[in-house]
C-alpha cells in the first residue's frame, strides 16, 4: 500500500517540478540575453501572477536613455512613437512575429511612454487566455 | 488437586487457548492500523511539500532578478501590470 502510494505521488511531483524549471530555464536565457547591456534595466518576474491559479514568466527591459530606446525597438522591428505595441513572437527571437499555434510564444508589449518592453512567456492556451483576460479586466476597472 | 487448584488450573488453560485463539486476529488489526498510520503521513508529507510548492493566490509574482541593485523587487511587479494596459504610464 505503501509503495504503491509513492509510486503513483512521485512521479506527479516530479513531473510538476520539472515543467516549472524548465519554464524558468527558458526566461533564464531570454534575461541573460539583455542583462549585460549597460543603458538597460532588465529584470525577470518568476510566477507573475494572472489570476488565482495562472502564472507566467516575464522579462522586462526599461531603456535608460532615448538611444537604448531607439535600438531596443529597431532589434525588435517596433514602429511608431505612441502608445502601447503588442504581438506574438518566437520564444527564442523576439522580433520575429508569430501566430498562436498552442506552441509556447512570447506575447512582447511595448510601451513607447515607458521606454519600457515586457516579454511575457506563454506555455499554453490557459496562460494565453489568462493574459488577455487580466488586460481586458485591469482595463474595464481602471476606466 | 483441590478444587480450587483444579479450578485455577482450567481457568489458566482457558486464558491461553483464548490468547491463541484471538492473538493472530489482534496482530492483524495492530498491523492495519500501523499501515494506516504511516499511509496517512506519507501522503500529509507528499501534500505538503506538492503544497508548499504551489503559490499563495494572494502573492503577485515568486521572484525577481534584476541587473540594477536600486531598483525595488515591486516596481518590477507593477511595470509587469501596467505595461498589459493599452496606453498606460508606469
Amino acid at each position: 500500500m505503501r509503495r504503491l502510494l509513492l509510486t503513483m505521488l512521485l512521479p506527479v511531483l516530479l513531473a510538476v517540478g520539472c515543467t516549472r524549471e524548465a519554464e524558468h530555464a527558458a526566461v533564464d536565457a531570454l534575461y541573460a540575453r539583455y542583462a549585460s547591456r549597460t543603458a538597460l534595466a532588465a529584470a525577470k518576474v518568476c510566477d507573475f501572477s494572472l489570476n488565482d491559479t495562472v502564472r507566467v514568466d516575464v522579462v522586462l527591459l526599461q531603456a535608460e536613455s532615448d538611444e537604448e530606446w531607439g535600438r531596443l525597438k529597431a532589434e525588435l522591428d517596433i514602429q511608431g512613437d505612441e502608445g502601447t505595441v503588442s504581438y506574438l513572437a518566437d520564444p527564442d527571437a523576439p522580433a520575429t512575429r508569430v501566430a498562436w499555434t498552442g506552441e509556447p510564444v512570447l506575447r512582447v508589449v511595448a510601451s513607447h511612454a515607458d521606454r519600457a518592453i515586457g516579454l511575457y512567456r506563454l506555455e499554453n492556451e490557459e496562460q494565453y487566455d489568462a493574459l488577455l483576460d487580466y488586460q481586458l479586466n485591469k482595463m474595464k476597472n481602471d476606466k | 488437586m483441590t478444587f480450587e487448584e483444579l479450578w485455577e488450573h482450567e481457568e489458566r488453560q482457558g486464558l491461553q487457548q483464548r490468547l491463541q485463539q484471538d492473538y493472530p486476529a489482534w496482530l492483524r488489526r495492530r498491523r492495519t492500523a500501523l499501515a494506516t498510520v504511516v499511509s496517512v503521513a506519507v501522503v500529509s508529507v507528499a501534500a505538503g511539500i506538492t503544497l508548499s510548492t504551489l503559490h499563495s493566490p494572494l502573492a503577485t509574482y515568486d521572484a525577481v532578478a534584476c541587473n540594477r541593485s536600486g531598483i525595488a523587487e515591486g516596481h518590477w511587479a507593477d511595470v509587469a501590470a501596467n505595461i498589459l494596459i493599452m496606453n498606460s504610464e508606469i
